[in-house]
């Protein structure tokens, strides 16, 4: 039966920084990554660019053999992990191998949520998750005229636009009133659904797919409203679920993600997740959430991989932030936490302009959330500001008009 | 080992926003600059936004592409533009808006260091930006040997044995090293009850005596052919300005081959920090206490090294754990003299117990106190004269320095404006040496070209205006 | 003794004064490096030794340093190194050396220093007397006194084999009386260097304690303490020092009849017995002072007084044993000094002796002669007093002791 002292499940960004964050305290403990996915590791976040033929496939991957290697962690990829006997320390693979750990890192990710349309399951469709996917669907794109995108999130926009730009008639549903429901508020999406309205994408908002029914040639989706729209090629990107299935039975506790605490750690002892499939904590709430995205990957991954190798100093996480960057037609969005809130107990200062939108919100005289279309800012200096909740009623009216400058110099002070 | 890297600096004290670095870095780069200064939070304040190039880049980790990465060579956080697809998640990783999104061509930018001689830092007229070579000097002697114990008994955050263990790594095991009654012996460099702490041979001399009882060691070692040993003293300011004065003037006045580092630390910390001749003036000491009649020290420290100057001692130095690749730099000369002449090298080296400096302060009170021209750093040979290794111009002022220290915690107004009198004539004395110095140097240079006579002329006056053979 | 006949048909003879002798001494023994500065009245010897390595007739490192302090500590780090070392001093210069001249015998340094001895400041004066010498007899220094100019020249020499043989290890002070002996012109004749240098043979003297980098280690590490292996460590480094001065005094004995064997020259080692054989009192000399006391003593005879004399060459380590031995059969005994012991009040040399007298069964009386402070003359008409006095204690008569001599010269 092979073994390891530290096993990780999954080969995305929380696993490899969580090997880095070991390596970092224990140089020699054995170490092995075992990963569904037959390729080396690479990042879901790529796939898009894959998929438009901007990267090649071979030109995405994160680290090579080897990095494996050289760092001493066996790579065991192509082989899904089926099932976990915490008892024994076990993790059963598909291909029947047991691997006993010493301590466990369950980083497994997402996939593709797939939603209960009627006649969905009897259709040929596409979801852009895997490097596989995206060699599939590029190799598809150039063989179809009409597509159907489901869902109006970063993959669906992103897939959306490269069909457009293929020269594709694209029509993207979004049960949502808005595309990029949750990241920003409704006047930016408004600038970016005109980009796309302008590329002669047609976004039919605030509808919901029904029905799906293969035609003779392609595919046909009714909408609530009744309509029908038709394609020769299907894509869904309503979402992503944690890939969970494998824990059932393990004793480790999973809601809508593997539930963790503040050090990454999971019900169960010497079990630890990270990534895309942990609920962990969220910093604006205090609730515990699946978050998704790779800052939070890495910043898990880190503190789960530091935990597991026994450091001592560890202190828990504050929690997730919502971080994200977008580029449609070239042009960049860029939202940092709770940048569409609005209400009681915030401020909201927007700059609207035809150039540029911006907006800031606050609460207390302290950044809660900043998003922008056309004006992109340093991401990770907002960041840091809505994490050290720093107090800005001294350069308030500054930071408002010059939210770069401002946050460069408070960012600069805290160097020393 | 790990690899260090050299990195730009940035003191904000020093710079006036002139924005120079940002001009030169958009002329190499042909585009917007990677270094960005910004309005800091005073009038007349900047800050500044350039990658740090850290050891641990989160930027690398949340880029999806595998477009940057650190360069185990160089250090460098390398992007390849090749790879980046612009999703701009990199600027999410940086917590110092080091790598931004460019205006103008919608790609990230940043900082290179251009290939190891970066443009900002030659811009620079005011030497706000430094070029970090720290790094090097951690590549080059990290994995020499330490000389001394593991175990040394010195308080915690201590100055000196930093210095001790710097200077012995750099020295190696071809020394003779005298360290006299102080702290250096004290945590335990010679050791006790037959035990060393030490792995070059090493001696408590008197108090007195260092300096002669190791220019006895050289002359005898010289005698016999042994002449590429380091015949080194590592002594405190008491043992060097105090009582041991004689010794050391006497063996600097024969120019005995010898390399002497004063380990300043303003008095005698190890016996309960009484005052010494090196004490500044105000300090509060054990023996310039503050109540009611007196407030410390009243009288000015001993300017040692000027002292060693006027010996016309092969080499005299300033330095400061501050700026160690400057201290590295002139050790390796001070060593190079100590073979020719006597060699004089003076390191401050704030005492965090005597002088009441938290221990995780200790460094910040070092750079403070060359930063307020407290400590200038210049170093001296016969031949060369004086010259400034930093500048001495923008300083900050001395309280911002005096602040730092708990033993100067109960100067008045009067009090400080006499340290910052003090020091503003100091640095006028400096300057007026290093000019006048250098002058009569460039008279002699100038003199062989001009002169038809043979090259054992005898050299033009001092302070000659024109030279005419 | 037949020295003229064992006089080597080679040997220079010069007629030098004694700091001439005591360079000339210091020549033949080879120092690596010496150390120098000037105080009256060892000055001609220091500018003697700079002269001869300036001619060089002596391949040494010459030290000119800016003190006394400093010239003892260069000899420290020279000898640390492996160097032979010498030096002179007198009185203020011993006095300003004293810091590392205590040191000297704990770190067992071989080293030969010559004291040109003279009285110290205060009242002022910078003329002959002992009280230099004698202030620093307790510090561990080993002390041989010199009674003429070629003794001098020998005995540096011979303080070098003592000095620097295994069982010794310490430093040895050849004192030679300031003025008399330092200005006073006699003759000498030189021994010759490969004669010296095959009494010396090779010099070792860092082996137990050393500064180079081929056998690195920390030399004197603090020791100590109010328990643990501190305190008893520091006892045995302090036994270890009395070892080697209760060596010593054989080895001086076997070094000066080694010099002897080579140059025909046997020098009393540690004391010299002058007309003992039946003399029923004793003077006890030390230095220079002994010709005259001699002189005295012939003329005593002359007169049918039963009268000797015991002259000191060695005074550290005391040579307690000859001493008892040689005076065990007086009926009374005249120490002269040329110092005072403050506190007892006496001559320090009378003290010595009293303490060694007392393993003999019987209590023989002593007096305490005081004389040739400040440069003062004790002539052969002082010793006769002297005499006068002791034979009165002989007699059972009281004596006020000490007997200042020139209390009232005129």
């Amino acid at each position: 039966m092979p073994e390891a002292k530290y096993l990780l499940v999954g080969s995305s960004h929380a696993a490899l920084e969580a090997l880095r964050a070991i390596r970092r305290l224990d140089p020699d403990g054995s170490m092995a990554m075992v990963t569904r996915d037959g390729a080396l590791p690479y990042s879901p976040t790529v796939l898009p660019y894959v998929m438009s033929g901007r990267s090649r496939p071979d030109a995405v991957i994160l680290r090579d053999r080897a990095f494996f290697d050289e760092v001493g962690c066996r790579f065991v990829s192509g082989v899904a992990a089926t099932g976990l006997d915490t008892a024994a320390r076990s993790v059963r693979l598909a291909d029947g191998t047991q691997w006993r750990y010493g301590r466990l890192l369950v980083a497994t990710g997402a996939a593709p949520a797939i939603p209960p349309i009627p006649g969905l399951d009897t259709v040929a469709f596409h979801v852009l998750r895997t490097l596989d996917d995206a060699v599939g669907l590029r190799a598809r794109m150039g063989l179809a005229r009409r597509a159907v995108v489901l869902g109006a999130g970063l993959v669906g926009l992103h897939a959306a636009e490269t069909l457009a730009e293929a020269g594709l008639s694209v029509s993207v549903i979004e049960m949502r009133g808005q595309v990029l429901p949750g990241y920003i508020d409704a006047k930016a999406s408004a600038r970016i659904e005109a980009a796309f309205a302008g590329h002669g994408v047609k976004l039919l908002l605030g509808r919901t797919a029904t029905r799906v029914a293969a035609q003779d040639v392609g595919i046909a989706v009714t909408t609530d409203d009744g309509r029908t729209v038709e394609g020769d090629l299907l894509l869904v990107a309503t979402g992503v679920r944690p890939v969970t299935d494998w824990l059932a039975g393990s004793g480790v506790q999973v809601e809508r993600g593997v539930l963790v605490d503040g050090f990454l750690r999971t019900s169960a002892a010497d079990v630890w997740a990270a990534g895309d499939v942990a609920q962990g904590l969220d910093f604006a709430s205090g609730t515990r959430q699946v978050l998704g995205i790779i800052p939070t990957a890495v910043e898990q991954g880190r503190i789960a991989g530091f935990d597991m190798a026994g450091d001592a100093g560890q202190k828990p996480w504050v929690g997730g932030l919502p971080v994200n960057t977008y580029r449609f037609f070239g042009r960049p969005a860029v939202s940092v936490g709770q940048a569409a809130a609005g209400g009681d107990g915030f401020e909201v200062v927007e700059q609207d302009l035809p150039h540029l939108y911006r907006r800031i919100v606050l609460a207390g005289d302290r950044l809660v959330g900043i998003a922008s279309v056309d004006d992109p800012f340093d991401a990770g200096i907002m960041g840091e500001l809505i994490r050290r909740r720093v107090d800005l009623a001294a350069v308030k009216d500054a930071f408002l008009a010059d939210p770069t400058a401002i946050g460069r110099r408070l960012m600069s002070e805290q160097w020393r | 080992m790990s690899i260090a890297y050299d990195t730009i600096a940035f003191r904000s004290a020093k710079c006036d926003g002139c924005g120079e670095c940002m001009k030169a870095c958009a002329a190499v780069k042909q585009g917007t600059s990677r270094i960005s200064i910004v309005p800091g939070a005073r009038d007349g304040a900047f800050e500044m936004a350039l990658c740090r190039q850290c050891g641990d880049p989160k930027c690398v980790m949340v880029c999806p592409a595998g477009a940057l990465s650190k360069n185990a060579g160089n250090g460098i956080v390398d992007w390849a533009a090749d790879r980046c697809v612009d999703c701009l998640l990199c600027t999410s990783g940086c917590a110092y808006g080091a790598i931004s999104a460019d205006p103008i061509g919608g790609r990230v930018i940043k900082c290179d260091q251009c290939g190891g001689d970066p443009a900002c830092v030659g811009a620079c007229p005011t030497d706000a930006l430094e070029w970090g070579s720290a790094g090097s000097i951690y590549n080059r002697f990290g994995d020499k040997e330490d000389m001394f114990v593991p175990g040394l008994a010195g308080c915690q955050g201590c100055n000196s044995e930093l210095i001790m263990r710097h200077v012995m790594r750099r020295i190696g095991r071809n020394s003779v090293l005298a360290t006299p009654p102080g702290c250096i012996p004290g945590m335990g460099s010679v050791g006790y009850n037959g035990k060393t702490g030490t792995k070059v041979p090493v001696f408590h001399p008197l108090l007195t005596n260092t300096a002669s009882m190791l220019a006895g060691v050289r002359r005898y070692y010289d005698k016999i052919g042994r002449k590429d040993i380091v015949v080194m003293a590592l002594a405190g300011d008491g043992g060097t300005v105090d009582c041991g004065f004689h010794a050391v003037s006497g063996a600097a006045e024969r120019g005995e081959k010898i390399l002497y580092i004063c380990v300043d630390n303003e008095g005698y910390m190890n016996t309960g920090m009484q005052r010494s001749g090196a004490t500044p003036y105000g300090s509060w000491t054990s023996t310039t206490p503050v109540g009611d009649k007196l407030k410390g020290k009243t009288q000015d420290a001993k300017n040692m090294p000027m002292i060693m100057v006027a010996h016309r001692a092969a080499y005299v130095a300033t330095a400061s754990t501050a700026y160690m690749e400057e201290l590295y730099d002139k050790l390796d000369r001070a060593i190079e003299a100590s073979f020719h002449g006597f060699s004089y090298l003076h390191i401050y080296s704030p005492c965090p117990t005597g002088w009441r400096v938290p221990a995780n302060k200790v460094i910040e009170a070092c750079r403070l106190s060359v930063e307020s021209n407290f400590v200038t750093l210049w170093e001296y040979t016969p031949e060369a004269g004086l010259r400034f290794t930093r500048s001495p111009d923008r300083p900050v002022p001395v309280v911002d320095y005096a602040r730092t220290i708990g033993k100067y915690r109960h100067l008045d107004a009067d009090q400080l404006a006499h340290i910052q009198a003090k020091v503003d004539e100091q640095v006028a004395l400096l300057k007026r040496l290093a000019g006048e110095v250098s002058a009569v140097s460039a008279a002699r240079a100038a003199a062989p070209e001009d002169s038809s006579t043979s090259a054992g002329a005898v050299p033009p006056p001092l302070r000659h205006e024109t030279f005419r053979p | 003794m037949s020295q003229a006949a064992a006089l080597s048909r080679d040997s220079r003879t010069l007629v030098i004064d004694g700091n001439e002798a005591a360079a000339w001494g210091a020549a033949l023994s080879r120092p690596d490096v010496v150390a120098v500065y000037p105080i009256t009245p060892q000055s001609s010897l220091v500018e003697y030794l700079a002269k001869f390595i300036a001619e060089g007739k002596m391949d040494a490192e010459l030290m000119d340093v800016e003190g006394e302090h400093s010239v003892l500590s260069v000899l420290h780090g020279a000898c640390l190194a492996g160097g032979r070392t010498y030096s002179a001093t007198s009185a203020q210069g011993l006095a300003y050396m004293f810091e590392p001249y205590f040191r000297t015998p704990g770190l067992r340094l071989p080293m030969v220093v010559s004291l040109v001895t003279r009285d110290s400041v205060t009242p002022c004066c910078v003329w002959g007397g002992q009280q230099d010498a004698m202030t620093v007899k307790e510090v561990g220094w080993i002390q041989m006194y010199c009674e003429t100019q070629q003794e001098i020249c020998d005995s540096i020499p011979i303080a070098y084999k003592v000095a620097e043989h295994a069982d010794v290890m310490l430093p040895v002070n050849v004192c030679h009386d300031g003025n008399y002996l330092s200005y006073g012109v006699a003759r000498v004749d030189l021994p010759e260097q490969e004669v010296v240098d095959a009494f010396l043979g090779e010099k070792n003297v860092n082996w137990h304690a050393c500064l180079d980098p081929e056998r690195p280690m920390a030399v004197d590490p603090l020791t100590g303490g109010a328990g643990g292996a501190g305190p008893s460590m520091f006892v045995r480094y302090r036994k270890g020092q009395c070892a080697g001065m209760s060596a010593a005094l054989d080895v001086i004995v076997a070094a000066h009849e080694d010099w002897g064997r080579r140059t025909g020259r046997y020098w009393s080692p540690l004391i010299e017995e002058y007309r003992m054989e039946d003399a029923e009192v004793a003077l006890v000399t030390i230095g220079s002072m002994t010709g005259a006391a001699k002189d005295a003593v012939d003329e005593a005879r002359l007169d049918g007084r039963r009268v000797g004399l015991v002259k000191i060459k060695t005074f550290r380590p005391f040579p307690a044993k000859a001493i008892a031995a040689a005076l065990s059969k007086v009926k009374a005994i005249g120490v002269v000094d040329r110092a005072v012991n403050f506190g007892w009040n006496c001559g320090p040399v009378f003290q010595e002796v009293l303490a060694a007298l007392y393993a003999l069964p019987v209590r023989v009386p002593l007096v305490s002669f005081i004389g040739g402070l400040a440069g003062a003359d004790i002539t052969p008409e002082h010793f006769a007093r002297s005499i006068a006095d002791t034979i009165r204690l002989a007699a059972g008569e009281q004596v006020s002791s000490p007997v200042w001599l020139n209390e009232f010269d005129k």
